[in-house]
Formats: structure tokens, sequence, C-alpha cells
């Protein structure tokens, strides 16, 4: 299952969008309301995204990422580096992370085999590490790579985690130049989003298994 | 099929198999299963007839007018066990819906 982040843009669209625009300008003055942000502060220095997730986000400069029609991750955050080569770092929390094992090290692997697969770098692991995130069992894995035929490398840092049956992930994955350097800042704020993670409500999946757990064997 | 194979315990759960079906033969099957480490079976149809029965091949011949080989499309079907169609569904499979209609034909079985 493949998902969809959308950033094209055709004539036909900008169009009505431009007519879109219009209407909504006459719309303006009738008192139109300016939509609602994803994400609600709180007094804890945290913010609320969709009543589900609780965490601490990342400095301004990162823009929240959303999924349209379902994608690769639930919910993420990309920062677009200034500079004359195109470069981003990009992090996401995926409730139904690559593969399909609910053993963290089987997983990891199948994981490994999966992750960055279309963007033409083949990553190693530099290290991988078991440790425990909210007190729940862990992976941390470190991996880089090099796409020299796009003259540019990644560093990762990715966290698979046990929730229940299942396994959920962070990820982040930082974009440089082949000769540019690795920075720490974008791991320092992955790190305090990570820490600070909280799930709000029950997933799908433990709804799912409280009722199937009411219908008996 | 990542999705299937992650939601199994749970469709095991509710007395349902899980059976991918594809035009490929039984060694590329073999290869694919292994890559995405699945543990349900996948029926090697290299004459489409499952496909066109179900609806995943339209009413489309195995080869184009150009000789070309047509493939199936992605498409999702839940049988009971009395045999039925009960939902039909094409492109991604969406877990989450499947999953919502076992537990109400589980229901229904079970008279709850």
């Amino acid at each position: 299952m493949k998902r969809k982040i959308r950033a094209g843009f055709t004539p036909g669209l900008a169009s009505a969008l431009v007519l879109t625009g219009l209407f909504l300008g006459g719309c303006a003055t009738l008192g139109l309301e300016k939509p609602k942000s994803a994400l609600t502060p709180t007094d804890r220095g945290t913010v609320i995204y969709k009543d589900e997730y609780e965490f601490k986000r990342p400095a301004a400069d990162w823009l929240l990422l959303k999924n349209l029609e379902g994608g690769d991750f639930e919910l993420g955050f990309m920062k677009i580096e200034k500079g004359p080569f195109p470069t981003q770092s990009t992090f996401i929390y995926d409730d139904q992370p690559f593969g399909s094992s609910p053993d963290l090290e089987t997983r990891a692997k199948q994981y490994c085999t999966r992750f960055l697969f279309n963007s033409g770098v083949l990553p190693d692991i530099k290290e991988q590490l078991n440790i425990h995130l909210w007190g729940q069992p862990a992976i941390a894995i470190y991996l880089e790579g090099e796409n020299p035929n796009r003259d540019e490398k990644a560093k990762s840092l990715v966290y698979l985690v046990k929730k229940g049956d299942r396994i959920i992930s962070f990820a982040l994955t930082q974009w440089r130049p082949m000769k540019g350097t690795h920075d720490q800042a974008a791991f320092i704020q992955f790190e305090a989003f990570v820490q600070s993670f909280k799930f709000l409500k029950k997933s799908f999946y433990e709804n799912f298994e409280d009722r199937l757990n009411k219908l008996g064997p | 099929m990542d999705g299937h194979q992650r939601d199994l315990y749970l469709y095991e759960r509710l007395n349902a198999k899980v059976l991918g079906v594809s035009m490929d033969d039984v060694t590329t099957n073999k290869y694919f299963a292994q890559s995405l480490w699945l543990e349900f079976p996948l029926i090697s149809n290299t004459l489409a007839w499952m496909g066109k029965a179900y609806g995943a091949y339209s009413d489309k011949p195995p080869f184009g007018p150009d000789g070309s080989l047509l493939t199936f499309s992605r498409l999702t079907v839940v049988i009971d066990q009395k045999g039925i169609v009960r939902y039909v569904k094409k492109g991604s499979p969406n877990n989450q819906e499947i999953l919502e209609l076992l537990l109400k034909l589980g229901k229904e079985f079970r008279g709850k």
C-alpha cells in the first residue's frame, strides 16, 4: 500500500484555484473562518495532532507533512535546507512500518530491506541497538547510504518500538550533497519529538482487538 | 501484501484465510513471497481464469491486440463461508475496512 504526498500543479488546476480564490475572497467579508491548524498547542510546551498524538513540535522551520489518500506514514515533519543543492531532512511517525513480523529483531531485518528503497540509496546499517523507549522494548538503527547518480547521501535513524501486539516506527533521514556534511540539529529535534511522543487514544488495532475479545473464541 | 501479513493473526482469530492470486508463475510467486516474508498461500493463475471470474481482469483477454501480456489489476474479494462474495474493492486493500467486515461476518455467523 503506497501513500502519496501531493505536490503537483497543472495549468487547469491553477485556473480553478484562481477562480476559487476569487470566490473565497468574496466570502471573506461574510466572515469565513480561517482554517484551524492541525496542531493544537498545550500549556505543557507540546502540541496535539488530530486529538490522537501529543508531542514536542520541532522548530517552526520544520513543516508538518500530511498524508493524502493514506500514505507511508501517519505524520511527519520536513525541513528544506537552503543552498545550491536541494537537500532536506524529514522525519515521520508510522503506525505500520515496512515488514510484518511482530518480533523486533525480525522486523528490523525486514524493515531495512525496504527502507529508502525508492530513493536509489542502499543504506548500510552502521549500528543497531536494543533499547527501551517510554519503557517499551525498541530497536534503534543507525543507517547511512549514498546515491552517486544523484550526487547525494543520506543519514538515518530509525526506531522500531513494540506497541501491544504490533510494531510502530519513527524515522529521520537527512539528505545532503555527497561532499556536504551531516549536522546534529535535525537529530536533536527528532529525538525531542520521539521522546515526548504520547498516544492520546487507542489505535484502530487496539480497539479492534478489544472488540474481538468481546466476540469470544 | 505486507498489510495482510501484518494482520494475519487477526484474520486467523476471525477464522478467515488469505489467498493471494497473481498471473505470475509458481517460481516468481515463490521468490515474491520470500522477499515479503509472506506466510499465506499465493496462487499462480497463469491462465487468468480466477482474475476474470472475480473481475480483476475486466473482460479483456490475457493478451492485448499487440500481443502484449495484460496483468490483473489490484482487487480485494471477501468470500464468506457459504461461498458468497461479500466484498469487492479495486485498488490497494483497505485492511481496516476488511477487518471491520470480517468482524461483522463473524457476528452474523455466530448469531450475535
